[in-house]
């Protein structure tokens, strides 16, 4: 079932196209990653999909409805739930707190009790393993530590699509590929599409990903299989510049 | 019966879970009983203590907005003015209506009323900006309905409002006596109770929490599901009700007359800010202990330094200010961390 779709959607700021003509369909529970140099309109991209602001062109259709227009705190609840490229806790409170506001305003419903909502805070602290920290304010935690808990934040929100923003940047190769693989099984579990953002740690993106869209200056520049994009000629050509070193890095 | 009584253990234990959450009441109503107790029996004490009630009720109140969300509203002063204009109304329509009291019920009913048209008009202009935007805004709101009540010559316009004649027929003049210079200074501190009350019931309660998101990343709680204008205007109106009621009572009803250029006074919004950042913003017990420190200290350095007052006290601010920037409260529930006291101090 397609669970979000995009129909060209172009974002301008004043005379810079951020994001140009793009349409995607993502499937429930699907895992992908889009890809693509600083700048490309990857950020942009999301804070469309999430409602930070609305699209100059194009529509945003999520479970068959079209949301272009909604707010973003009515589009968090039907089970868009989303990460930072820097994290963003609600520093004062405790991590239990912010994992627990995921929780009391993210989910559909909305009949969470402040009560059940900090038990929510306190399973997905214990998956993501920062339930030592739990009593600590945010503003304290290392920042992968605030990364894992934008993480269970969002997971708290029960989404069914979840915008992840580079969550796997600055990790060490070790811990990121723990990262891919928790991901992997509470996509899985939850039945969550995921969307994976990286800038340049294809580690990431090939452990992770189904399938690859790849962006460039505000345009998709190839939408396919995880291996198949990463090894197309354009992509190559968009990292590296030149297409004869591309074995050379991939191997 | 065993059944039963272990049933009765578990209903104990449950609502003791929910009673202790109100456990940080307590400080807050003994430091209120002491204040009544000391102004009640000490001769010649009770003007200081409707003074620091004064002070404490109006720090709660502003904090409920400023200390929640972090929106500083420079014209906050608003409300307690437009309160006062409610309460000189109301008596001054009715005290011939024979309703005895119940006109300075409808007096505050009217002050509720009137806070309520400008809380939810700010609301509508003010609350979407941010920062210095929004307490300019406040600022402009307030200059601007002052100059609009002397410009139309509504309600008394320039020359304002006097209703201690009309007070004086509806009540006689022991009761109007007795009503100014005590009961007034008690529902004051009432509003203090009822505004540390409401602080607590938001601060465990689902507002809170969204509050909190606001003050701290205001974009991030909406991409979170929170439909943050939603909370910041109930939070602005009920502060604005807090405000506009001890307006009413300590200025309108106290003092029996209301001037513009005296009740429209940026000057107590300041002390609002004082107040709460001296004890700790958004913090329960903050204002109580900001409101003490603030009002005893005016008011004694007014008593041996007539007239220094502020040159004195504007260091001594600025230095707890720098030094504890969380609050005398902030910081001592830090301290607190851990200990058995933790759970009485927020």
């Amino acid at each position: 079932m397609t669970l979000l779709k995009l129909e060209n959607i172009t974002k301008r700021f004043g005379g810079l196209i951020a994001v140009d003509d793009i349409s995607l369909e993502i499937e429930t529970g699907e895992l992908i990653g889009i890809v693509g140099p600083n700048g490309s309109g990857k950020t942009t991209l999301y804070n469309v999909i999430s409602g930070v602001y609305p699209p100059e062109e194009g529509r945003v259709i999520f479970e068959g409805r079209n949301i272009t227009k909604l707010p973003a705190h009515r589009r968090a609840p039907m089970g868009i739930g989303r990460t930072f490229q820097i994290p963003r806790p609600f520093s004062s409170a405790t991590v239990r707190e912010n994992v627990a506001i995921g929780a009391l305003f993210g989910t559909l419903s909305g009949k969470v009790s402040v009560d059940e909502s900090l038990a929510i805070a306190d399973h997905y602290l214990d998956l993501i393993g920062l339930q030592a920290q739990k009593d600590k304010t945010a503003g304290g935690l290392t920042p992968t530590d605030k990364k894992l808990m934008e993480i269970s934040r969002a997971l708290a929100m029960k989404p069914k699509l979840l915008l992840m923003d580079e969550a796997m940047a600055g990790m060490h190769p070790k811990d990121l590929d723990d990262m891919v693989n928790f991901l992997k099984k509470v996509a899985e579990e939850e039945n969550i599409a995921i969307v994976a953002m990286v800038e340049h740690i294809m580690r990431a993106v090939t452990g992770f990903a189904d399938r690859v869209m790849v962006m460039h200056r505000g345009a998709k520049l190839i939408d396919a299989p995880t291996a198949e994009a990463l090894s197309d000629p354009r992509v190559v050509d968009v990292y590296l510049g030149r297409p004869s070193e591309v074995k050379h890095v991939e191997g | 019966m065993r059944f039963f009584y272990s049933s009765l253990l578990d209903f104990w234990e449950e609502s003791e879970i929910k009673i202790s959450k109100y456990y940080p009441l307590i400080p807050v109503y003994a430091a209120y009983l002491v204040l009544f107790l000391v102004g009640f029996t000490v001769p010649g004490m009770w003007q200081l203590m409707a003074l620091l009630a004064f002070y404490c009720a109006l720090g709660q109140s502003w904090n409920i907005f400023m200390g929640m969300t972090g929106y500083v509203d420079f014209g906050y002063v608003t409300f307690i003015a437009l309160g006062t204009y409610g309460m000189a109304l109301g008596i001054t329509i009715f005290y011939q209506s024979g309703l005895g009291i119940g006109i300075i019920f409808i007096g505050l009913f009217l002050a509720l009323f009137l806070s309520t048209l400008s809380a939810l008009l700010e609301a509508g202009i003010a609350l979407r900006l941010r920062g210095a935007y929004f307490a300019i805004a406040c600022i402009a709101i307030n200059e601007g309905l002052r100059h609009l009540i002397e410009g139309t010559r509504v309600w008394g316009g320039s020359e304002g409002m006097i209703f201690w004649q009309e007070l004086v027929e509806a009540f006689g003049r022991e009761t109007t006596i007795q009503l100014t210079t005590f009961w007034v200074d008690l529902a004051v501190l009432i509003i203090a109770a009822i505004a540390a009350l409401i602080t607590i019931i938001f601060m465990r309660g689902k507002i809170g929490y969204a509050l909190t998101a606001v003050r701290e990343d205001e974009d991030a709680a909406k991409v979170m599901g929170i439909n943050t204008m939603k909370y910041k205007t109930i939070a602005f109106v009920v502060s604005g009700w807090l405000g506009a009621s001890v307006g009413a009572l300590a200025w309108g009803l106290k003092l029996t007359h209301v001037f513009p250029p005296d009740v429209f006074v940026i000057h107590y919004t300041v002390e609002c800010i004082v107040v709460v950042l001296l004890g700790g913003a958004g913090t329960l017990l903050g204002p109580v202990v900001g409101g003490l420190i603030y009002g005893l200290s005016k008011y004694w350095l007014a008593v041996i330094l007539p007239g220094f007052q502020l040159l004195i006290f504007a260091p001594i601010v600025i230095i707890i200010i720098v030094a504890f920037p969380e609050g005398i409260i902030g910081l001592l529930k830090r301290k607190a961390k851990g200990t058995r006291f933790e759970k009485y101090i927020m």
